[in-house]
């Protein structure tokens, strides 16, 4: 017989971490829905998201790695440090696309090497922080969010149903980030010529919309995402080593399978259903909990590849 | 497999396609079309871009599914089937867009085509036993044959790729040929040739009527070819069946000279 | 010279047997299928190698040859069995779905066998017994492996079933519109692969004297993926060559890391960044190699049957 309170503090927990998810697959669907490929660096960005804002913050590194205790001689407040961090990240994702992707582009080489090189450019990035500030794990100072309280109390005075205020605050985040770009892509300018680029790239620019600059802004935007995500999983959990944006990837791929590959709301959801689901992984069973999101993979995979909201794609002959 | 190889009789259709309709989404690709192709009838299929002509033949190549009606090959329901089984029950096709294995030689592309009548497999193929060398042995000199017939036997072992537009089409005809078809499917066999290679193609698939016994159902835009070489014309239009019959008369039909206004 | 090759005979068997992975992730390739899966198959070949020398058939000296036999079949038997299980639905699916398939098959076998008991948990098995005295002996098992596949493979594109493969990697509906089953090639292809990358599985789990869940990761696809699309897609030859290569290759570095006189930086960089070394290669490799290096040509084409799963609605006709 579940507790309704612990039932609700499953739900929000899921919630919370489904929202990371999400902000995380958005970025992964946008790439995926104008270019059409799986870009494997996604979630090396999104560890350096999380390192870039612990320096910004002016904390210290280990002394392993080339750049042993490293400290910057800047404090910066955490959401200042967020958002410079996750434009830093945005950079090196369009980088990224002018350095190795850009030029297979233009070759008109298969998609498929795309991804692959993506899965380089992941290798280059995690093996560089590794090699730069060693393998440790860093947790963020504990007055991170300092303004807020430890914690909001969801149920009542004897039967609380205590959340993380770091939880709300990234499932804010989540929201507003997805009105925001829902709103930008299907109402405005920008956004319709985004939707066109995804469509039919040829045509797009025949129609006179600079390709190029959207597939950099959808680099920038992705990439941004995947670091502020970074940093939000490093501030309110840790950093558990430079490879902790692997087991995201990994897991990113079945939340925007399920989703359906390049639609946005399908990240969210995708995000959200596989955050919950994990969140209800019994207690002794904790260990399998990383199963989940790949068995709802695979079996999204056999029924109904194109996701839940997802578009069915039809072969032409 | 090879036992339900559709055989003519003379008092059957090779094909029956009956009410046959395909929607994608909105858009009704093919709509209620019904005909039948008699045995080695040479059987046009016209009609404006866009009429659902190729889409026809991807419903009777199996393909695709038809959202409703039925196709059947000499009395055998196969509308439900997939292509390799209709392959094997002896229909074969080429395609508008040439569908050759750009990266193996004309004669591997005809090989490939006599895949259902070799006996061999990966245990004994791999071990080289007497009657699956024997085989493949056959194969390929049945495929030689079927190149030199079209004319490539000097390109042999040239890349599908790199020959020239023409004799990938007629590569792709000897390919369809190595099946040892009853039915053979030509999607627009001539597009891209010029007046003269035309005739002659038109003097090639009566040929191949006659030295193979074959049904063939072609797909052709130029009108002047089709109304020489077909026996009986279909016209598509909007995915609808506006006219069929002998040349003659549907040449005068107003309602294919309407769809076809303005166009060669 | 026995003594340096007595030496260099771990590298040697390491070599081959990352040329046998190779292999194992090629036989998918030859019929266009991205499968990652192989490493998955190896785990799975590794452990039951290592359940039987340890708990059903302990032994404390030398293990008997006959008992490693039996290990590779079983290893055989079970990754067909897997194969097909796994093979038949996940194999309906192209391009980089299929990709992503096997990518979270091998996860989540992964995932299992870090937390059952009788895979020894995240600590794995160890005091795997050996078959042979010393390393060198191995060969009597990896070389003849090596080239039986060899000459399989070899044998294979001049039948009719290694031409049906490449017909179908080349153009699977015009493939099927010859009458060729896609599906039917595609499993066969992908179970031999796994067949292969089984057995190797038990070789290795000898070799390694243990077996962990590190075996089997994705971090294992990338590297067997890049050592095939690096050394080459077009024939078997490529994938033997960039196998044994990038198995080679961190010892490669750890030479060139004692090379007197270098800096510092450089030193712990061939020490430690090997991977990142990777990574470049591997973006270096698709930029300028997109075909590998053995033989380039066919990539290209075979990459069409990936598009096919990457393209989007297009209702207009070509």
């Amino acid at each position: 017989m579940m507790d309704i309170s612990l039932l609700l503090q499953n739900f929000l927990n899921g919630l919370s971490i489904g929202s990371i998810y999400a902000i995380f697959s958005l970025g992964y669907t946008l790439i995926f829905s104008i270019l059409g490929i799986i870009n494997f660096a996604h979630g090396a960005l999104f560890t350096l998201g999380a390192y870039f804002t612990y320096a910004l913050m002016g904390e210290a590194f280990g002394f392993n790695g080339l750049l042993a205790n490293l400290q910057l001689p800047l404090k910066l407040p955490f959401f200042l440090a967020l958002l410079i961090s996750s434009m830093l990240v945005g950079f090196v994702g369009v980088a990224i696309e002018y350095i190795a992707f850009r030029p297979l582009r233009k070759r008109k080489a298969d998609p498929l090497l795309t991804v692959v090189s993506s899965l380089g450019v992941a290798l280059i990035i995690v093996n560089l922080i590794q090699y730069l500030v060693g393998a440790e794990s860093y947790t963020f100072p504990s007055n991170t969010y300092e303004n807020l309280p430890a914690a909001i109390n969801f149920g009542s005075a004897d039967k609380p149903i205590p959340i993380r205020t770091v939880q709300i605050v990234i499932f804010a985040v989540c929201t507003s980030i997805l009105s925001l770009l829902t709103y930008a892509i299907n109402f405005s300018r920008f956004g319709k010529a985004m939707r066109a680029v995804a469509e039919d790239q040829v045509t797009a620019n025949l129609l006179g919309i600079n390709t190029n600059l959207f597939i950099v802004s959808t680099f920038f935007i992705s990439s941004f995402l995947a670091g502020l995500a970074g940093t939000l999983v490093g501030s309110s959990v840790s950093i558990s080593g430079p490879y902790l944006g692997i087991t995201f990837g990994l897991k990113g791929l079945a939340v925007i399978v399920l989703g359906g590959l390049g639609s946005i709301p399908g990240a969210v959801l995708g995000g959200l259903i596989i955050g919950i689901t994990e969140a209800f992984v019994p207690a002794d069973y904790s260990a399998y909990k990383d199963a989940v999101a790949f068995s709802i993979l695979l079996i999204m995979l056999l029924i109904k590849p194109e996701g839940l909201l997802g578009r069915r794609f039809i072969q032409k002959v | 497999m090879m036992n339900s190889v559709i055989k003519e009789t003379d008092n059957q259709p090779m094909l029956e396609v009956k009410q046959i309709t395909r929607r994608f989404g909105g858009l009704v690709a093919v709509n209620e079309v019904s005909f039948d192709v008699h045995n080695q009838e040479i059987f046009g299929l016209i009609g404006p871009n866009g009429a659902g002509k190729t889409t026809l033949f991807n419903l009777i190549t199996g393909l695709i599914e038809p959202s409703s009606g039925q196709i059947f090959a000499q009395a055998q329901l196969i509308s439900h089937l997939k292509p390799h089984q209709i392959a094997a029950k002896g229909i074969a096709r080429t395609f508008q867009n040439i569908r050759l294995f750009g990266e193996l030689s004309a004669l591997e592309n005809v090989i490939v085509g006599r895949h259902l009548h070799t006996k061999s497999n990966f245990v004994t193929g791999i071990l080289g036993l007497p009657q699956a060398n024997q085989a493949e042995k056959q194969a390929k000199q049945k495929a030689k044959e079927l190149i030199e017939l079209v004319g490539l036997g000097d390109r042999l072992l040239e890349k599908a790729k790199n020959l020239s537009y023409g004799d990938q089409r007629r590569l792709e005809i000897a390919r369809a040929l190595a099946l040892e078809p009853s039915i053979l499917l030509l999607d627009e066999p001539a597009a891209g040739m010029n007046p003269n290679e035309k005739q002659v193609l038109s003097t090639f698939i009566r040929d191949l009527r006659s030295q193979f016994n074959l049904t063939i159902i072609l797909i052709e835009h130029h009108v002047p070819l089709v109304m020489g070489l077909c026996d009986r014309i279909a016209v598509l239009n909007f995915g609808k069946l506006i006219a069929l019959g002998q040349p003659e008369i549907v040449r005068n039909d107003p309602a294919v000279i309407e769809a076809y206004l303005g166009v060669d | 010279m026995v003594n340096l090759f007595n030496d260099y005979a771990p590298l040697i068997i390491s070599m081959i047997l990352g040329a046998l992975l190779g292999i194992s992730l090629y036989l998918p390739l030859m019929t266009g299928q991205l499968s990652l899966a192989s490493p998955g198959f190896y785990a799975v070949g590794g452990y039951v190698a290592a359940i039987f020398s340890t708990k059903i058939f302990p032994t404390s000296g030398l293990y008997p040859w006959y008992l490693l036999l039996l290990e590779m079949m079983v290893a055989a038997l079970i990754s067909t069995l897997l194969g097909l299980v796994v093979g038949i639905p996940v194999l309906r699916l192209r391009g980089i779905y299929l990709a992503i398939a096997t990518i979270a098959f091998v996860e989540v076998l992964r995932i299992f066998s870090l937390n059952l008991e009788i895979t020894g948990g995240a600590v794995g098995i160890f005091g795997i017994p050996q078959p042979f005295n010393n390393t060198l002996e191995y060969l009597w098992v990896v070389l003849p492996l090596l080239i039986i596949s060899s000459i399989i493979l070899y044998r294979l594109e001049n039948i009719r079933v290694g031409k049906a493969f490449i017909a179908i990697r080349e153009d699977e509906l015009a493939a099927e519109a010859m009458g060729i089953n896609p599906t039917h090639y595609k499993v066969l292809a992908f179970t031999l692969g796994a067949i292969l990358a089984g057995v190797s599985g038990v070789i290795a789990a000898h070799f390694l004297n243990t077996w962990n869940a590190r075996q089997g990761t994705f971090d294992a696809s990338i590297i067997y993926l890049t050592s095939v699309l690096i050394g080459g897609t077009r024939t078997f030859v490529g994938p033997i060559l960039g196998g044994m290569m990038f198995t080679a290759l961190p010892e490669i570095l750890r030479s060139l890391a004692n090379i007197p006189n270098l800096p510092l930086w450089l030193v712990g960089f061939f020490k430690d960044g090997r991977l990142i070394i990777f990574g470049v290669l591997i973006v270096i490799g698709t930029l300028f190699f997109p075909q590998g290096l053995v033989t380039p040509d066919l990539f290209n084409n075979f990459s069409k049957l990936m598009r096919i799963g990457l393209n989007k609605v297009r209702l207009k006709k070509i």
